[in-house]
């Protein structure tokens, strides 16, 4: 199975899990990573079983690179809140480019930052999505396994409170403080509420979970919705954008 | 003026490239473009709640995320004034020994070491030496391990908040990473003999540069301190800016940094361990005496030695934190929201990381400045690829690409933090 490894606008921390899992990857015999610059000086652009893919598009040159590893792959994978969503760098979307370019930037020329930080997905279709920032590593293995068996993979259904109950944990809202765990997908095993702080939407948004009655609670204990959204790394996701866009109006 | 692509520059940490400029048929100058896309951290960091702060930088980078959020979240107490209890700032720093354990092990054995093996990538090693990286793995694990059991997992952890943890271990967690510490330890020394009998190629950074890490009293620096130069100058970290200055050049969405009488420098292990060898624990200086190691490495290559000396530094240190450890009752501070401004500053893996936030009333970001190391290594690291390569021809420089690229992969450049795929450029 050959695979590449890729990286868009990004902080290097999902592919960084390939690292994590590497005794496992390095079991099987049919895997050959031809094309991953952070591990190796020798890779080679042709055909993949599989890319992964991390980080969001956010220049002109990555909407082209999306596009040429997309005709090279038979599955592309989406790594990470970066890649799913567009990423924490996805706030610009809905900020003015312009006055936020002048506020990093005096002098280097930006003209190939596009005013926006897309998910990969708003480019080019994707075969699979892995949610987190970061991805829990062990789904690459998952996946991996998958595509080498011919597998169907599992496509996780729950939100982050039903983790937090099988764990036993005090629900943070009902504690007291804002938590965007009943509308964001589960994977990370609970992990913030499991440490006495509400959930900051790592895993994106749950689709069909109740986004409305969250706001409402939120609302009606003077906390900012919109705010926590903003800063949940996965407010440009498509099950999002438009409810985040409501929300400023 | 024609652009050629050569070969992409790999085993870094983010996209960049180097580029040559020819002028009758020699390499008349050299530049280092580091062309990452900007992802505009200073600009989305205004408006967000204070609380949120140490969640988003710790974003900027997936290999230091704890170096982030320490210097954000220093930065934060003092606008507070906020002092920390002793037992939670000995948690901090066996939080972030746990995160140079991990960052230095990844770059040393997975982007560095195939340098000095002729090889492609840490796969290749695993194939021949199967021993080593076991060790190399198991080394790393302990890293992660000590990483989650503090911020619940090993990248972008989140139990930093201001005024200490939302969360902290209780004595009988450390159990586990206690037995095994024999065992890693005895891994950790392996390696680093394993690393000390390589073949190091002659090189030296010329006298002009200065060395600049921070100072902590007793301690070898990592969580706080005062900004040292090796000529002897020390500011402190609200007069950062005063002294130091990032500027940018056309070519790099990196900003570049020196002293502001236009003295250069680099930070990070060499920096560190030039100014305060002597703040090593006992056991880590004999070992470096051993192997001939002593201040001032003045060869980037043995950058790699060096940071293994701070691993088993860490490693020791660490030790003696968990021992000591005892129960925390009250793991955050109380402190009252107010505004102003504040600095914040530790020792990245990769070096000085210095955070300055403006914050009103309500806590919200009006201002957000970060320097992170590798912006201050730039310089440096483009001066030893220009003595690599400057006044070659076509051929001869096309020839030293792949020892122009070990040159910059010496200073574990952080592509990310600095602000994308290293290619290779030749205009001629």
């Amino acid at each position: 199975m050959r695979v590449g490894v890729f990286k868009f606008s990004s902080c290097d921390g999902c592919q960084l899990a390939f690292f994590d899992v590497l005794e496992e990857l390095l079991k099987s015999r049919e895997i050959q990573i031809e094309f991953f610059l952070e591990a190796q000086s020798i890779n080679r652009f042709d055909t993949f079983d599989v890319s992964f893919v991390e980080g969001s598009v956010s220049t002109e040159e990555e909407e082209e690179r999306i596009r040429q590893i997309r005709e090279s792959s038979r599955y592309l994978v989406s790594i990470g809140a970066c890649a799913v969503s567009g990423g924490i760098q996805s706030i610009r979307n809905f900020l003015d480019f312009e006055t936020l370019k002048n506020e990093v930037y005096n002098y280097v020329d930006l003209h190939n930052s596009l005013p926006t930080s897309r998910p990969i997905s708003d480019y080019v279709k994707v075969n699979y999505e892995v949610r987190g920032c970061p991805i829990n590593a062990f789904e690459l293995v998952e996946i991996v396994t998958s595509i080498i068996l011919n597998k169907s993979l599992t496509v996780n259904l729950n939100p982050v409170c039903v983790e937090c109950k099988a764990k036993g944990n005090i629900c943070i809202l009902v504690l007291g403080s804002p938590c965007l765990g009943p509308i964001t997908a589960s994977g990370c095993g609970a992990l913030c509420p499991s440490f006495k702080r509400g959930c900051y939407g790592c895993f994106g948004p749950l689709r069909g979970s109740n986004f409305e009655g969250l706001k409402q609670i939120f609302k009606e204990r003077g906390w900012d919705f919109q705010e926590s959204i903003l800063s949940s790394f996965n407010s440009y996701n498509k099950n999002f954008r438009d409810e985040v866009w409501k929300l400023g109006s | 003026m024609e652009i050629r692509e050569l070969k992409p520059l790999t085993r870094v940490e983010g996209e960049g490239r180097v580029i040559l400029k020819f002028k009758d048929g020699l390499v008349e100058d050299v530049y280092i473009n580091i062309f990452e896309p900007p992802r505009f951290f200073e600009g989305i960091l205004k408006g967000r709640k204070f609380s949120s702060v140490m969640d988003i930088t710790a974003r900027i980078c997936g290999i230091c995320p704890i170096a982030y959020q320490m210097s954000s979240v220093q930065a934060i107490e003092s606008i507070f004034g906020v002092e920390v209890f002793s037992e939670i700032e000995n948690l901090r720093r066996l939080f972030y020994y746990s995160e140079w354990i991990s960052s230095h092990v990844l770059h040393i054995f997975f982007l560095h070491l195939p340098d000095f093996l002729g090889v492609s990538s840490i796969f290749d090693i695993h194939r021949v030496q199967p021993e080593v990286v076991k060790r190399v793995l198991r080394l790393k694990e302990y890293g992660a391990k000590l990483t989650e059991l503090i911020g619940g997992r090993s990248s972008h952890p989140v139990s930093v908040v201001v005024g200490g943890f939302s969360k902290v271990p209780r004595k009988e967690n450390f159990t586990k990473l206690l037995s095994d510490f024999d065992k890693v330890y005895e891994d950790a020394i392996f390696l680093f003999e394993y690393l000390a009998s390589l073949n190091y190629p002659e090189y030296s950074l010329g006298e002009e540069v200065l060395f600049v890490s921070l100072i902590d009293g007793d301690n070898y620096p990592i969580l706080k301190g005062e900004i040292y130069s090796s000529d002897g100058f020390v500011v402190s970290k609200n007069e950062f800016s005063d002294y130091f200055v990032e500027y940018e050049l056309p070519y790099s969405n990196a900003k570049f940094c020196k002293r502001k009488d236009g003295r250069h420098y680099i930070v990070g292990p060499l920096a560190r361990f030039n100014n305060s060898f002597e703040k090593l624990l006992d056991s880590v200086k004999q070992l470096a005496l051993k192997y001939r190691i002593t201040p001032p490495v003045m060869n980037p290559y043995k950058s790699i030695l060096v940071r293994m000396l701070e691993v088993i530094d860490c490693l020791e240190r660490g030790r003696s934190v968990m021992e000591k450890y005892r129960d925390i009752t009250k793991p955050v501070v109380d402190y009252r929201v107010v505004a102003g401004v504040g600095t914040g500053i530790s020792e990245a893996p990769r070096g000085v990381l210095w955070h300055r936030y403006r914050l009103n009333s309500d806590g919200l970001v009006e201002e957000a400045d970060i320097v992170p190391p590798t912006s201050q290594n730039q310089y440096v690291m483009e001066l030893d690829v220009r003595r690599c390569l400057a006044g070659k021809t076509e051929k001869e420089s096309l020839e030293k690409v792949e020892e122009a690229e070990k040159l910059i992969r010496n200073y574990d450049p952080c592509i990310s933090c600095a602000t994308h795929f290293l290619r290779v450029e030749v205009i001629s």
